[in-house]
């Protein structure tokens, strides 16, 4: 049974939340401020966590920061703001996804469940990218023999563009493989491709030199993304 | 040369002070020649008169002189006669150059006498040059001296001349004829010299006047078009130009209360575009706000769904209501949500090269279950083949289902026609109903946000009374047109026409707006 942490200021939103996730089969905990919500997480050591952003005490965006220090553990931000740069400091502040209110329970659950799954792949090839070495069966990548640390996402995403070095993803494909979801093209809970912009940033920033001008992930003008090794 | 007057005349009436200089110029050359030539005249005939007068005495004295002297030969033969003539007469002869005089003296013709005798003609006059009817006047006026103006050709010019004649009573030789010719050649040449001093000077005055009225001018028209320059900058919306003020005088007055006017100008607009911007944020943070709180709601209504079973009927009815009634709250919340966004100006559309067809085929699936439950057909008129243009797909999707969904809730159940059309540089899409249709009164409002063209009707479709301002701002993000015609009783048909490029410009749409019942 996974364990999800739900870290969500509005006392009666933070019980409706774990309720929900309790009648879907998980284990879930709430807390309301960010102070406790970091303990919490210390001993509780969950699978994933729900986080909303707006805060009192530690705002949302530093707890998922100081997570991020430590730890790959999804985070789904929860957000009434809905704006690019709302969205984009989420993300890069460390979030995986993030799920817009006023939201369905069913599509939070879909989310969780997506990123719940296992994302580690059977397979036991070792890709490279120039000195970039990713190591399946490992989950591990390595830049000139040093340990890069990825999030399970990151990683996924390095990986599924480092499969097949030159193949352009659009981001849809790429929210599919990689994030894991299905959609219908004008479904209202469509997730953004500004999750698989941010990524990539992030991703960029961990193992190019410049994330500016990238060598080893690379944007192919109106459509996507590829890997190269030059 | 037409061209040249067109730029003359574009170039008058842009140029204020080219039109007061040009006016200075003409009016003050006008009374320049005006005086310059009452001037030249009355200096001309001044000189002519007093140089006549001078001539006249001058003649009456030698012609009595030359008289007596005959007169008192009476004796004389006709060989001392005619020695008398010949030294008496060119004596009257002068050559100064101030005033030149030939002599003539000629027999009067049809006299009795024999006697002849040669006629004394001073050297270079021709004597033809004395007309006829000064002659006959000089014989029929014996006793007085008769004048006549000629013209004397010297050289290749030609000078003013006066000729003045006398009756002559020789003894012995008969009567005889005396012309003095005087050459005013001096006296045309003083007036020559005065009107070209008057001319010249006339011509410096007026590029002296011209150039005055040039600066003088130019001192009032420069802050003027000072002033019209800086109210184009303001009215492009830079408010910060300001005229430069100095000196006390009415000028300086216009341009104070030009800055004050523009300082005033610019608080105002301040003020209102942050008060606008207030409400903007405002409408934005009260629609997040309210999101938790719905969301909240939302949950529960979830999770006593879930248990519906254990409800009792009257539960299970009001549990609908509310979940209906949630999302209702949620769009309105959205479509609230995207005005305030719109308003701040801070859409960008996601634009695609897409289909038409395929966008309208997604709205038409989604609106169908609608369309059903109104009892409205869907009729549906596309060309073959694709309709390609560059437009935000999720935006425009979003305008035909507000057309959609408008069409179906005043189209009374009758059916809905839409008809998708192409030109070069455009396409479009018609949604007509055959409803209740609008007086135009209210098609002047039907994109006001929340107005509704009969406030007892209820709302049945779930409109949220916002879709048409939002259509209507989606519409206009793809430099689009999205109107409308309508007829109370008959029904209302809405177009939206599109570019098929976003940079391209086009001026007419594939499809008419006219309203016909197939």
């Amino acid at each position: 049974m996974h364990k999800i942490l739900v870290i969500e200021d509005e006392p009666d939103m933070n019980e409706l939340i774990v309720e929900v996730l309790e009648a879907a089969g998980y284990k879930a905990e709430g807390v309301l401020d960010g102070i406790t919500a970091l303990e919490r997480f210390a001993s509780m050591q969950p699978d994933l966590v729900l986080l909303d952003v707006q805060l009192p005490g530690l705002n949302g965006l530093e707890i998922a920061k100081k997570i991020r220090q430590t730890h790959g553990t999804p985070i789904i931000m929860l957000t009434a703001r809905t704006d690019s740069e709302d969205i984009v400091l989420g993300l890069e502040a460390g979030a995986d996804d993030y799920v817009p209110k006023p939201f369905d329970s069913p599509v939070l659950i879909a989310r969780i469940k997506a990123r719940l799954r296992d994302l580690k792949t059977s397979g036991s090839e070792v890709f490279t990218l120039g000195p970039i070495t990713i190591d399946v069966a490992g989950h591990e990548v390595r830049k000139d023999g040093v340990r890069l640390q990825l999030t399970p996402l990151e990683f996924k995403l390095l990986e599924t563009l480092a499969a097949t070095p030159g193949e352009v993803f659009s981001r849809e494909e790429l929210l599919i493989k990689v994030w894991g979801y299905k959609f219908e093209p004008n479904d209202k809970f469509k997730p953004d491709t500004r999750l698989v912009n941010v990524h990539v940033q992030r991703l960029r920033s961990k193992i190019e030199e410049d994330a500016d001008t990238p060598h080893f992930v690379l944007t192919e003008r109106g459509i996507g993304y590829k890997a190269g090794s030059n | 040369m037409r061209k040249f007057l067109r730029w003359l005349y574009a170039f008058f009436r842009r140029s204020l002070q080219a039109r007061w200089v040009a006016a200075t110029v003409i009016l003050s050359t006008f009374a320049l020649v005006s005086v310059g030539g009452f001037l030249s005249y009355s200096i001309g005939s001044g000189l002519f008169e007093t140089r006549q007068q001078q001539i006249l005495a001058e003649a009456h004295r030698a012609v009595v002189e030359v008289q007596n002297t005959f007169t008192a030969s009476a004796s004389a033969d006709t060989e001392t006669l005619q020695g008398l003539m010949n030294t008496v007469i060119p004596n009257l002869e002068s050559k100064s150059s101030s005033s030149s005089r030939s002599v003539a003296l000629l027999r009067s013709p049809g006299q009795s006498t024999g006697q002849y005798l040669q006629s004394p003609v001073s050297l270079g006059l021709d004597a033809s040059l004395i007309p006829d009817s000064l002659r006959n006047a000089v014989r029929s006026h014996i006793s007085k001296l008769v004048y006549k103006s000629v013209s004397l050709p010297i050289g290749a010019n030609t000078h003013p001349g006066l000729i003045v004649g006398a009756h002559m009573e020789i003894p012995v030789a008969g009567a005889y004829e005396l012309y003095l010719v005087y050459d005013l050649g001096s006296a045309q040449e003083t007036l020559d010299f005065v009107q070209r001093t008057l001319f010249f000077g006339g011509m410096a005055l007026i590029l002296l006047i011209g150039a005055v009225s040039f600066y003088v001018t130019s001192r009032i028209v420069s802050p003027m078009r000072k002033a019209a320059e800086i109210s184009a900058q303001l009215a492009a919306g830079d408010l910060e130009p300001r005229m430069e003020v100095s000196g006390d005088d009415v000028i300086a007055a216009l341009g104070s209360s030009f800055n004050t006017m523009a300082d005033s100008m610019k608080a105002k607009i301040e003020e209102l575009s942050k008060l606008s911007q207030m409400q903007q944020v405002f409408v934005s943070d009260v629609s997040h706000e309210l999101r938790t709180p719905l969301t909240t709601i939302k949950l529960s209504a979830e999770l006593l769904q879930a248990r519906v079973e254990e409800l009792s009927p009257a539960a299970v009815r009001n549990l609908e209501k509310l979940t209906s009634q949630i999302s209702r709250f949620e769009s309105l919340l959205a479509d609230l949500l995207e005005i305030s966004r719109f308003d701040a100006l801070s859409v960008v559309g996601d634009f695609e090269l897409e289909d038409l067809n395929g966008v309208v085929g997604l709205s038409l699936a989604h609106i169908q279950p609608l369309a059903d439950s109104k009892g409205s057909s869907l009729e549906v008129i596309i060309p073959n083949g694709p309709v390609q243009a560059e437009f935000d797909p999720r935006r425009i999707e979003r305008v035909l289902r507000n057309l959609l969904s408008n069409a179906i809730e005043h189209g009374e159940g009758n059916p809905i026609r839409i008809e998708v059309g192409q030109n070069a540089t455009a396409v479009a899409v018609t949604v007509t109903d055959f409803g209740v249709g609008m007086t135009p009164a209210q098609v002047a409002r039907v994109f006001d946000r929340f107005w509704r063209a009969d406030p007892a009707r209820k709302r049945t479709t779930g409109g949220t009374g916002l879709g048409l301002s939002i259509a209507q701002a989606d519409t206009n993000l793809h430099n689009g047109w999205l109107q409308l015609v309508s007829s109370p009783t008959k029904g209302t048909t809405f177009r939206m026409t599109l570019p098929r490029k976003q940079n391209i410009l086009f001026t007419q749409s594939p499809l008419p707006l006219g309203r016909s019942r197939s």
